[in-house]
């Protein structure tokens, strides 16, 4: 089970999506995110990160999507959802569900050859070793793959509360 | 029309960036500046039209989330409605964002006013495939629901019809059950009674007053019962020990969570779809690598259409008005009159029309090329791709496209902070301006660098003078955020419109308009500062125009001293003076105070290359022209504002001179 957290900046990338436990401290903020309907059980979708960093534009799935500081996001208690399997929020031994696979046709291929598909299942047993290491599940088998293409692999927390 | 029928005013308010100054501009055919981001009207306007019988003054509102406030903007909404209730409320939503717009509907619809929902940009919608269902708000607000595109104008007869209506049988709005913890309930129902008990008169339903009260800092405003703020206040206490989060933020929890079921409702299974063309564009324009060179290149575009097609206009008139002078020189009427009085209508008045009139052409294409950027929704990305850089200075984006504009000319880009959403970055920006290097002022320093330095130096030294006016924006940024002059920065949470087609009718009239508000506030002040340095420069009227026996002459010398430590002499001392009409008349005041016809050959034999440089660094900082001072008078209407950027940039630009000039003497050079 995950729970509420503050997502540090750094892991604020995009296709991450959390969900808003808390609103934060800051009464300003707080207020102006509350008074535009994004409140806690928001689902924030980022769907990215501006070129010179710090800034983000998230979508609500409630119309137009908006700008805000990265900051403003770390200080509010959120869940984690889904997130590129490079993300620091990847806890080791947990299993994950593939969402997105977001690449070219090649990629899609290569995916495809090594037995990567939407809504297969997947863990991460050991941390911080190159190339990364991937268990399936589903096949009890090991890939390997470099960051490049684990940065476009975008996996989801299962036994999510709210995931039916 | 009957001239007795009762004046009738309806308000619109709505989210920003929902289509309340084009559906205004629509109705009663003015032409305010609208613009696809949020934030652009920042003030109310109000306008006329015929409806009927009835002449109504509708009140275009500045964009709100909600009545309790966050920026200024929402506190000008929110004590409009409390202060002076509206007839009617017309309340505009944006079809393609519905819930967000619905939390304000039902925070208006609670306090009981007659009401009329207008739904905006449905031709979008349908474009998209969305149908929606509005008999459904409709009865759940029991208020008339109209469906409206404001650009196109379909939708308005019908608008107009139901407006008619309420206005003739004015019916209380129904107040919207929301549900709210119940320590609310408590609280609002006793501040209800109570208000019920005092006399205060209002049309207003006694709990939205309650709820107001609740979320300001200061009841006294709205009512003098002591009973109603004493409990008020007792209230705000409790309720901050016993909720975890800000009161305000509970009751936007509360609302949202009907405004999301009424947006269910309306939508019914359909999934909220983005728009699919700025999906792909933001694609190119916000790319990783390509977004910010696409930028530059955009910006790079900008700046050559304003002051590309704008600096040959000006050349034009001002050749014109050369002319125009020379030939009413020789008009026997002017010649009939004293030499004191050809000078004050040749160089006083004359001199003074044709500055003003100098800024027209680049005034009219920046805001003709910042229309196109603002109403494209690019304005919306440039904020997002430069938030990170100007966000150290306590700015948004934006801002970095007003100080990069006073590049060229430092009086559009001031008239242009107008855009910036808070008045915290509007000051700062407008002070910040004043440090730019602007086209004038680097005639000066083309000029001077010819004379002073070989043709392989001269690049660098202006090179280097632009180094020292991005270090001074930045340095000057850094300080001012300090003194928090301005105000609070308020949180950077900005929608993102979709991209939309400007309309050639709204650019044009924006540039138009704009055009016109110059002539109005900001002419007279530059005619105003003419005029005083004519009289310095031609009093008495025995001795020769700007020579050392005028007043500016006197000027310069009694300022003599202050200036000796900078190596600049009273005679540069007098053209500075004069180049506060305009940086352009500096190099013509020097020949005139040198009164030779080798200047080149006088000023090189009177001043070394070091003194050179520090009277350019002192050029380069110290208050651009009078114009810009108007400007940034009109536009802050502030007084302490205006001093504050006249005086730091004399002494900023007195003290940088200081340094450099007497650190060149220390090692040395001279
Ligand atoms: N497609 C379409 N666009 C519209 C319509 N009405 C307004 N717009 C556009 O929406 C944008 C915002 O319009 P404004 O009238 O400035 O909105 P506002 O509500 O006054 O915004 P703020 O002053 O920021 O609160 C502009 O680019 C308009 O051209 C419409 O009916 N259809
Ligand atoms: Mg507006």
């Amino acid at each position: 089970m995950i729970s509420a957290q503050h997502i540090p900046v750094s892991a604020l990338l995009a296709q991450s999506e959390c969900i808003i436990r808390s609103l934060g401290s800051n009464d300003k903020t707080s207020q102006r995110l509350a008074q535009m309907g994004i409140l806690p059980g928001t689902h924030l979708l980022i769907i990215r990160v501006a070129p010179l960093g710090g800034t983000i534009e998230v979508n609500d799935g409630q119309g137009q999507s908006f700008a805000l500081r990265q900051q403003e996001v770390a200080a509010m208690a959120c869940e984690p959802v889904a997130m590129p399997l490079v993300s620091e929020l990847v806890v080791k031994g947990e299993t994950y569900m593939i969402r997105d696979l977001c690449g070219g046709k090649t990629f899609q291929q290569r995916m495809a050859v090594v037995g990567l598909q939407k809504g297969g299942l997947i863990q991460i047993r050991e941390a911080g070793v190159k190339p990364i290491q991937i268990h399936l599940v589903d096949t009890d088998r090991q890939v390997s793959l470099g960051k490049g293409e684990a940065k476009k692999i975008i996996v989801e927390v299962i036994n999510h509360e709210s995931n039916s | 029309m009957n001239p007795t029928a009762e004046p009738v005013t309806i308000a619109l308010a709505s989210i920003p960036n929902s289509g309340k100054t084009t559906l205004f501009n629509c109705l009663t055919g003015s032409s305010q500046s609208t613009g696809n981001w949020p934030g652009v009207s920042v003030e109310k306007k109000s306008g006329i039209f015929p409806l009927g019988e009835y002449i109504v003054t509708l009140i275009d509102l500045p964009g709100a989330y909600a009545l309790s406030p966050v920026t200024e903007e929402e506190q000008v909404v929110r004590d409009y409605i409390l202060n002076s209730p509206p007839d009617i409320i017309l309340n505009v939503l944006d079809a393609g964002n519905l819930q967000r717009g619905l939390g304000l509907t039902l925070q208006m619809a609670a306090s009981a006013l007659p009401m009329v929902v207008a739904v905006n940009m449905m031709d979008e919608t349908r474009r998209r495939g969305i149908t929606l269902d509005l008999k459904a708000l409709a009865q759940h607000l029991g208020v008339p629901v109209i469906e409206i595109s404001a650009k196109t104008g379909e939708g308005l007869p019908d608008l107009k019809e139901a407006l008619y209506e309420v206005i003739k049988h004015p019916e209380k709005t129904r107040i919207p059950h929301i549900s709210c913890p119940p320590l609310l309930e408590k609280a609002f129902f006793q501040i209800t009674e109570a208000i019920g008990k005092s006399s205060i008169d209002t049309r207003l339903d006694h709990t939205f007053l309650a709820m107001r009260m609740l979320e300001a800092e200061n009841q006294n405003q709205w009512t003098s019962n002591e009973k109603v703020a004493a409990l008020t206040k007792k209230w705000q206490r409790h309720l901050k020990q016993s909720l975890h989060t800000s009161f305000p933020v509970v009751c936007a929890g509360c609302r949202f969570n009907a405004a999301r079921g009424l947006a269910m409702e309306v939508l019914g299974e359909q999934p909220i779809i983005e728009d699919k063309l700025s999906r792909r564009l933001d694609h190119i324009f916000l790319h990783r690598f390509f977004g910010l060179p696409i930028f530059i290149m955009l910006m790079f575009l900008l700046f050559q259409g304003v002051y590309g097609l704008g600096a040959p206009l000006q050349e034009v008139l001002s050749v014109a008005f050369d002319r125009a002078g020379s030939w009413l020189s020789s008009q026997i009427m002017v010649l009939s009159l004293s030499a004191g009085l050809q000078s004050f209508l040749l160089d006083g008045i004359w001199q003074g029309i044709a500055v003003v009139t100098s800024f027209l052409p680049i005034i009219a294409l920046f805001f003709f090329f910042m229309s196109l950027i603002e109403d494209s929704g690019y304005m919306a990305r440039v904020a997002f791709l430069m938030d990170r850089l100007m966000h150290r200075l306590g700015l948004d984006g934006k801002a970095f496209i007003s100080i990069l504009l006073g590049y060229g000319c430092n009086v559009p880009a001031v008239m242009g902070t107008r855009i910036l959403t808070s008045n915290y970055s509007r000051i700062l920006t407008m002070l910040l301006i004043p440090f730019t290097l602007c086209t004038a002022r680097l005639q000066i320093f083309v000029f001077l660098t010819a004379i002073f330095f070989t043709s392989t130096i001269a690049p660098w030294i202006i090179l280097s003078l632009y180094g020292c006016s991005f270090v001074a924006v930045i340095l000057t940024g850094f300080v001012l955020k300090l003194f928090r002059i301005g105000g609070a920065p308020e949180p950077f949470i900005m929608e993102i419109p979709p991209y939309r087609f400007p309309t050639l009718r709204s650019v044009g009239l924006r540039s138009w308009y704009e055009m016109k508000d110059f002539l109005f506030r900001a002419a007279p002040l530059i005619m105003a500062g003419v005029l005083l340095v004519w009289l310095l420069s031609h009093m008495p009227t025995n001795v020769p125009p700007a020579s050392a026996a005028t007043w500016a002459g006197q000027l310069g010398q009694i300022l003599a001293p202050v200036f000796q430590p900078l190596g600049i002499g009273w005679q540069e001392t007098v053209a500075l003076i004069f180049g506060f009409i305009a940086k352009e008349i500096v190099v013509g005041s020097l020949a005139v105070i040198y009164g030779g016809t080798d200047l080149a050959g006088l000023m090189g034999s009177h001043i070394t290359q070091m003194q050179s440089i520090s009277f350019m660094i002192f050029c380069l900082l110290y208050t651009p022209c009078v114009a810009t001072i108007a400007a940034i008078w009109s536009e802050s209407r502030s007084l302490r504002i205006t001093l504050i950027s006249l005086v730091s940039g004399l002494t900023i630009a007195w003290l940088t001179s200081f340094i450099f000039y007497q650190s060149g003497l220390l090692f040395g050079f001279h």
